[in-house]
């Protein structure tokens, strides 16, 4: 009951700022979170078949749902939406419920980023200004800052895409860190062996086809690899700039002059302005507002800003409110990327 | 069920059926079945409390599990795949030195391009981005092949069950790559795939396992005590 009341102290506080309460299915179709996530995230899923054989499953965000709700229903103008609700994962932890309640609002297909960016972060603090929570940390990041970095450092294309794709799952990212600081993932006694038979196979039709692969897609990618190598010395100089990014840790009103210095410092001619930065102050005795270079993100839809709010309870901070700009989501649920930016409130740190 | 009674459940076919049977030969325990060699029960001569039930490997695990059978022989890549209710249930008493075989993940040997994980990682997202689909693994052990591949960062694929035959499966179309389990990787090279090079995703051998709901048997340990020394 006291859970019930909150939500709706809250969503009232939501729709105070123009966002419009909306209804979201509980159940959807298991493939857009298998294109979105992969088989591993499948697994976590209450799901199930219709009697025409279509696979369906309990929400296990409400992020996807709000997002598929407005492809569907070809909405084209900007619509700020927000809803409450649970979500429904499997978990393997006993003390972890099965149901997340949260409440999500965003704002969806409006092209003026950095200000619905603010509008997002503000309607967040105006929520923690109203949670009955005396200390929090407001923590602000931009994924668009850890590509640019890649981009600029000497290493193969592959590489470059592999750490920004990997950047949100830390566990893995580190893993990848240790072998480009370390192994090789060309063999050279392997290349050898394999370049005769690449001579043969290019002399050979192109089109040809090898589980799902043309002649030509893998000779291509063969011979990219091959002209590409990556040199020991400088996977260890690359691997200690990044790993001296992620320690960027700072006053966000500090963020760009830090950056530019770092920047300056390894020769990687980037310039941070206020662009990478939805807000820059605050006057707020009792919030601590820091810009982290490494903020888990624990999402890998995340394309650009990102924050936190954590909240002391007892004698640790909690996560109370995350989110960020999340423009590829829909993409990579097969449709076309439509802007989006919005926010969750974890509402079991009321437990 | 007579319930001091010992239910032993033993590969019935093939190799391990063999291979297993020659672990109660070495310790002079007769096996033998009346209505001959295909009967799928059987008694231990002079052990009138122990009865013999011959089933598939798979229904092997499934058994103890239920507490059906007090001790069984089986893959430790069957147990592996099993879900967490039926692992829970059970543990191995001792792993033995034959049926040895790894579970391995194996692309087309054409695919020059493909040497590791990381390969394979940009292969899959290649698939998804260009393809619109995802790359999809044929395998009849899905849980360790899900597992794997997500721990070394590969997760954009899809997993096509496989009840044998899997590695065919490449060729004609029902999938790009496959897991399966091999001992000398013959097979696997004579249907022109190859396994990665950082593809092992499990060694198993056979092993001797009890149901967990059996422990209460005090003639079971004394068994399980002649068969381990």
């Amino acid at each position: 009951m006291k859970l019930k009341n909150l939500s709706e102290k809250i969503l009232r506080l939501i729709k105070s700022k123009g966002f419009k309460n909306i209804e979201l299915d509980p159940v959807l179709e298991t493939k857009y979170i298998l294109q979105r996530s992969g088989e591993n995230f499948k697994r976590l899923l209450f799901s199930f078949y219709d009697l025409n054989g279509k696979e369906l499953c309990l929400r296990p965000d409400l992020t996807i749902s709000s997002v598929l709700r407005f492809i569907q229903n070809k909405k084209i103008k900007k619509d700020k939406v927000c809803y409450s609700g649970g979500a429904f994962r499997k978990t393997y932890q006993k003390k972890d419920s099965i149901i997340k309640n949260q409440i999500g609002f965003e704002i969806l297909g409006s092209n003026d980023k950095q200000k619905e960016d603010r509008e997002i972060i503000e309607t967040s603090i105006k929520l923690l200004n109203n949670s009955g929570f005396k200390r929090a940390v407001l923590k602000i990041g931009n994924v668009e800052l850890f590509n640019l970095l890649v981009k600029k450092l000497d290493i193969p294309r592959r590489w470059k895409i592999r750490l920004k794709r990997y950047y949100w799952n830390e566990k893995y990212f580190n893993e990848l860190l240790k072998r480009l600081e370390t192994n090789s993932d060309i063999d050279p006694v392997f290349v050898e062996i394999d370049k005769s038979r690449f001579i043969k196979m290019r002399k050979d039709n192109q089109n040809k086809i090898i589980a799902g692969r043309t002649f030509k897609e893998i000779l291509d990618r063969f011979d990219m690899k091959i002209k590409d190598p990556r040199r020991a010395s400088s996977g260890k100089t690359n691997t200690k700039i990044i790993k001296e990014f992620l320690k960027v840790k700072c006053k966000l009103e500090n963020a760009p002059e830090r950056l530019n210095i770092f920047f300056k410092k390894h020769n990687l001619n980037i310039v941070v302005g206020k662009e990478f930065f939805p807000i820059n102050k605050l006057n707020n005795k009792n919030l601590k507002i820091e810009f982290s270079t490494s903020l888990p993100l624990e999402a890998e839809f995340y394309s650009s800003m990102i924050f936190s709010i954590e909240v002391k309870k007892g004698l640790k901070f909690r996560n109370f409110i995350s989110g960020g700009r999340y423009d590829q989501l829909t993409n990579s649920l097969g449709f076309k990327s439509v802007p989006a930016v919005g926010a969750a409130i974890d509402m079991n740190v009321y437990d | 069920m007579i319930k001091d009674n010992i239910n032993i459940g033993l590969p019935s076919k093939g190799r391990l059926r063999q291979d297993t049977l020659d672990v109660f030969k070495k310790k002079r325990l007769k096996i033998y079945s009346e209505r001959g060699e295909r009967d799928l029960f059987g008694r231990i001569k002079k052990l009138p409390n122990i009865k013999i039930i011959f089933l598939h490997a798979r229904e092997c695990i499934e058994q103890l599990s239920l507490g059906n059978i007090d001790l069984g022989f089986s893959g430790y890549d069957l147990l592996k795949e099993s879900t967490i209710n039926t692992q829970k249930n059970i543990s191995i008493k001792k792993k033995f030195n034959f049926g040895k075989a790894n579970l391995v993940l194996a692309i087309p040997d054409l695919w020059l391009d493909v040497q590791t994980l990381l390969d394979l990682d940009e292969v899959a997202d290649e698939f998804k981005k260009k393809k619109k689909r995802l790359l999809r693994v044929a395998t009849k052990y899905p849980n360790l092949t899900r597992d794997f591949l997500y721990s070394k960062g590969v997760t954009q694929f899809q997993l096509v069950q496989s009840l044998g035959s899997t590695e065919v499966s490449p060729f004609t179309g029902t999938s790009e790559i496959i897991s399966d389990i091999t001992s000398t990787g013959a097979t696997l090279k004579a249907n022109n795939l190859r396994i990665l090079k950082d593809g092992e995703i499990l060694k198993s051998e056979a092993c001797m396992m009890v149901s967990k709901l059996s422990s209460k048997k005090k003639r079971l340990k004394s068994f399980i005590n002649l068969l381990t020394k």
